[in-house]
């Protein structure tokens, strides 16, 4: 912010310079100008008698050792601005880094491949703003070969999207009726942060593992019964479809569209009656509650929903919601993340170039220079926003090390964690002490775990 | 160091060097027009001085009409130069004023600031990749126009047109508009066109032509390339479909090409912008400082689809970039997506999926004390989780 207001600075100086110049000599260009040509129409006329052709010549000779004057003074005036629009661009170099680059590796971006994959990547971003004839445009100059299967679902959920915008539910009513089988698959966590976190994952379920372990009884073993695995399997499934929650995108929709009714007033009411009647019954075990507080509203529509306990149930955010909750849902669908992953890109490099030209110019400094150089990871730690960070970090407390897959994070019997070639540094005795507290164990007893 | 700083340069940068390049302009047109006034002056002063004016008013009047004539351009050249520069001036204040609106404590305002700068870098990138109208459709949509330098390389698209055309005179044009910069900067840019120029004449087969055009245009490069150039002048000794090397290559159609890329080069320079466009390098930073072991896990399960370098194409890109470092665990709980720390305990659970505390909790409050490992699908009792301890 200092680095624009100091420019800022400059350039205003230059500005009022130029503008008073520019005010001055007009009216002084203008009046000898005038002057001047009086003189010359009395010449050219005739109009002067011979015995004031002399004083003539002296009033012009006054004038135009003024306007010599004045007009070398505009020239030399003018040059001396340079000093002020210089100030300028050496504001602008002393606060602003020119060699931003000094940290990229000039020619990832150029071969041909990757060019074509970030043209891809900018397209999809397009497509997912709604500009699709930027990209078109884009597909047509760069030539790349893009599948049309890729367009054409962002044109309909651009018509949608606008529909919605323009308070017209009705597209996305139809969208979300064709879509409900896979809709009501969904399973989202019950947390405000959906953005950021994958829904569960569509494995199957899965006889739990403790479950399995038979115990011997006289070397023989014996199958489990079947039923109890079909129960379990049951109660995975409840417990999942209970804390995980499908698409509530339909309900909502209609929803809406039972509000704007009742807003109409009392001569409605009928209508919003038939509406609930026809639509409501279909999401009655899921939206019990809900459905009550709606059909509650009908007590107050008289006096106005606004002013009734309901009031906060009309509110505009409610479109919002349901446009976010729409994004969200035509996104999964599509495989895609709720943000344009180029935007979290570029945003996420706006915040760490800063950081690591920092580093670098030290490193130049002490002359390090070429440490980074071979090094397959960044000289120091970025700090991300927490909406940033999409995977789990372990480092080893005692290798600082990253986890990885061939050195993964294990559990001490105590509780405590570190990575595996640091259990292996420890020592293989059956002996292992802990190095954070006194417990002691063997190293076979550490389990590995995964974030 | 704040984003503006590292970002911005080239924002401001070019529009000053418009402004100082008008300044220029503008002197030189006021030394100019006021040295015309002058000689205006001189020559009336001379014969009012002898004894024919007093006599000849016609005369007197026609040299006072010169010079009132000669004034008047010299206010209305002033007036436009000045003029210029103002603007000129005017287009950094617009992009200062739109780069204070970073600091806006409004969201909002932020948000769509931040919208309009990928906007803005992208259109530069369009820009240096020679995709003309997606640059201009992209810059019209977001309103942008005063704040990209859309206009320079407008004009530079013209000039390599016109060289994919295997036309000089734009470029030379270019290069006597810019002389005084590209000598300080130690171009070979003119000399490269006079070159191929005398190439073209060759391969036409005019080496009469071609000789005079050497002398009139490349004698003067001699003290300094002489190399270049009597290597240039073999060729008038070769058919046009010569196998030895160099020459060979002299003939070769790919140096228009390469004409082309200095021609971008030198333009870059010259306004003080650096080879790489800001959005790759800010797109290369991004993605490494979002980049973990895990988005290249083998295992499925590792993978987040709301993070880019998970994505498949952002995958391949990424691959070359360095990691990011990470000495200091930071630990998610992949259900809720909270933090890990002190006031959402991680819990183990027999499988040895770290979950946190919160969570589970609450799972197991819908379903009497079970809880189920949404990446495994297994299912236990909350009292089977266990405590564990990251430094």
């Amino acid at each position: 912010m200092d680095a624009c207001l100091a420019v800022d600075r400059e350039v205003d100086k230059v500005l009022s310079r130029f503008e008073d110049m520019s005010k001055s000599y007009n009216v002084v260009l203008q009046q000898l100008i005038d002057s001047l040509e009086i003189i010359q129409n009395d010449w050219q006329n005739n109009a002067i008698k011979d015995e004031n052709k002399m004083s003539s010549i002296n009033d012009i000779s006054n004038l135009i050792y003024k306007s010599k004057e004045k007009t070398q003074q505009l020239a030399i005036e003018h040059r001396e601005l340079h000093s002020t629009v210089s100030k300028v661009g050496k504001a602008i170099d002393r606060n602003f880094v020119s060699d931003f680059d000094a940290t990229c590796k000039e020619d990832i971006f150029d071969e041909p491949k990757n060019a074509t994959l970030l043209n891809y990547i900018i397209c999809q971003h397009f497509y997912r703003q709604g500009n699709l004839d930027i990209a078109d445009e884009l597909v047509m100059e760069s030539g790349i070969v893009l599948e049309p299967s890729i367009r054409e679902p962002f044109a309909k959920l651009k018509h949608i999207k606008e529909s919605l915008i323009n308070k017209n539910i009705y597209p996305a009513l139809e969208w979300a009726k064709e879509n409900r089988a896979v809709l009501d698959t969904q399973m989202y966590p019950p947390y405000p942060l959906v953005k950021r976190i994958s829904s569960a994952s569509n494995l199957p379920i899965r006889i739990p593992y403790h479950a399995k372990r038979t115990k011997f009884s006289g070397g023989i073993m014996k199958p489990r019964p079947k039923t109890k695995k079909i129960k379990r399997m049951e109660l995975a499934k409840k417990i999942l479809q209970q804390f995980y929650k499908s698409s509530a995108l339909e309900f909502k929709l209609h929803q809406l569209a039972f509000l704007s009714i009742i807003q109409k007033g009392v001569e409605h009411q009928t209508e919003a009656v038939a509406y609930a009647r026809a639509n409501f019954s279909q999401f009655v075990d899921k939206y019990e509650k809900e459905i009550q507080t709606m059909m509650g509203m009908l007590l107050f529509i008289p006096q106005g929903i606004n002013k009734s306990p309901y009031s906060d149930m009309v509110q505009e955010n409610m479109w919002d919601e349901v446009i976010e909750l729409f994004t969200r849902d035509a996104c999964t669908l599509l495989g895609l993340s709720f943000d344009s992953l180029l935007n979290v890109s570029v945003n996420a490099g706006c915040a760490a170039l800063p950081a690591l030209l920092n580093i670098k110019h030290v490193m130049t400094q002490r002359k390090v220079n070429n440490i980074w150089k071979g090094k397959d990871e960044l000289p120091i730690e970025i700090d991300l926003d927490v909406e940033h960070r999409y995977h789990s970090m372990f480092a080893c407390p005692i290798l600082r090390q990253q986890s990885s897959d061939t050195n993964p994070p294990m559990r001490l019997i105590c509780g405590h964690i570190i990575s595996k070639d640091a259990l292996h540094k420890l020592g293989s005795s059956t002996k292992l002490k802990c190095p954070y507290c006194p417990m002691e164990q063997s190293s076979s007893e550490a389990k590995h775990i995964c974030f | 160091m704040s984003d503006l700083k590292s970002l911005e340069h080239p924002t401001l940068k070019v529009p000053y060097e418009v402004l100082n390049k008008k300044f220029r302009t503008t002197q030189k047109t006021l030394d100019r027009e006021v040295s015309h006034f002058q000689n205006a002056v001189q020559e009336f002063e001379r014969d009012i001085s002898s004894d024919v004016a007093m006599t000849d008013t016609s005369h007197i009047s026609s040299l006072l009409s010169g010079m009132v004539e000669k004034l008047k351009v010299l206010k209305r050249k002033a007036d436009e130069g000045i003029n210029d520069e103002l603007q000129a001036g005017l287009v950094c204040k617009k992009r200062l004023e739109h780069l204070k609106e970073h600091n806006s404590p409004c969201e909002a305002i932020v948000k769509n600031w931040r919208r309009r700068r990928l906007d803005r870098m992208l259109v530069e990138y369009f820009l240096r990749c020679g995709y003309y109208n997606s640059a201009n459709k992209l810059a019209n949509n977001s309103d942008l126009n005063d704040l990209t330098n859309i206009d320079l390389f407008m004009i530079s698209k013209e000039v390599e047109h016109s060289l994919e055309n295997h036309e000089t005179s734009k470029c030379l044009a270019w290069c006597h508009d810019n002389r005084s910069k590209l000598r300080k900067l130690r171009s070979t840019m003119e000399f490269n066109l006079r070159i191929q120029e005398f190439v073209e004449l060759v391969r036409q087969d005019k080496r009469l032509d071609a000789v005079r055009h050497a002398r009139k245009y490349i004698s003067t490069f001699e003290d300094t390339r002489m190399e270049e150039v009597q290597q240039c002048m073999v060729l008038l000794a070769f058919p046009t479909d010569t196998e030895i090397s160099p020459y060979k290559d002299m003939f070769d159609e790919t140096r228009w090409q390469k004409l082309i890329e200095q021609f971008r080069l030198e333009n870059y320079k010259l306004y003080q912008l650096s080879s790489q466009s800001v959005f790759t390098v800010v797109l290369q930073a991004g993605l490494s400082a979002l980049k973990t072991p895990q988005c290249y896990s083998d295992i499925k399960e590792a993978r987040n689809i709301s993070c880019p370098v998970c994505q498949e194409w952002f995958n391949t890109l990424a691959k070359p970039l360095p990691f990011a470092h990470c000495s200091q665990s930071r630990l998610f709980c992949s259900i809720s997506g909270l933090p890990l720390n002190e006031h959402n305990i991680p819990m183990v659970l027999p499988n040895g999926y770290v979950y946190g505390e919160q969570a589970l909790v609450e799972m197991s409050n819908q379903n009497n004390g079970q809880v189920i490992c949404p990446k495994t699908k297994e299912v236990y009792w909350l009292k089977q989780a266990e405590k564990v301890y990251v430094m």
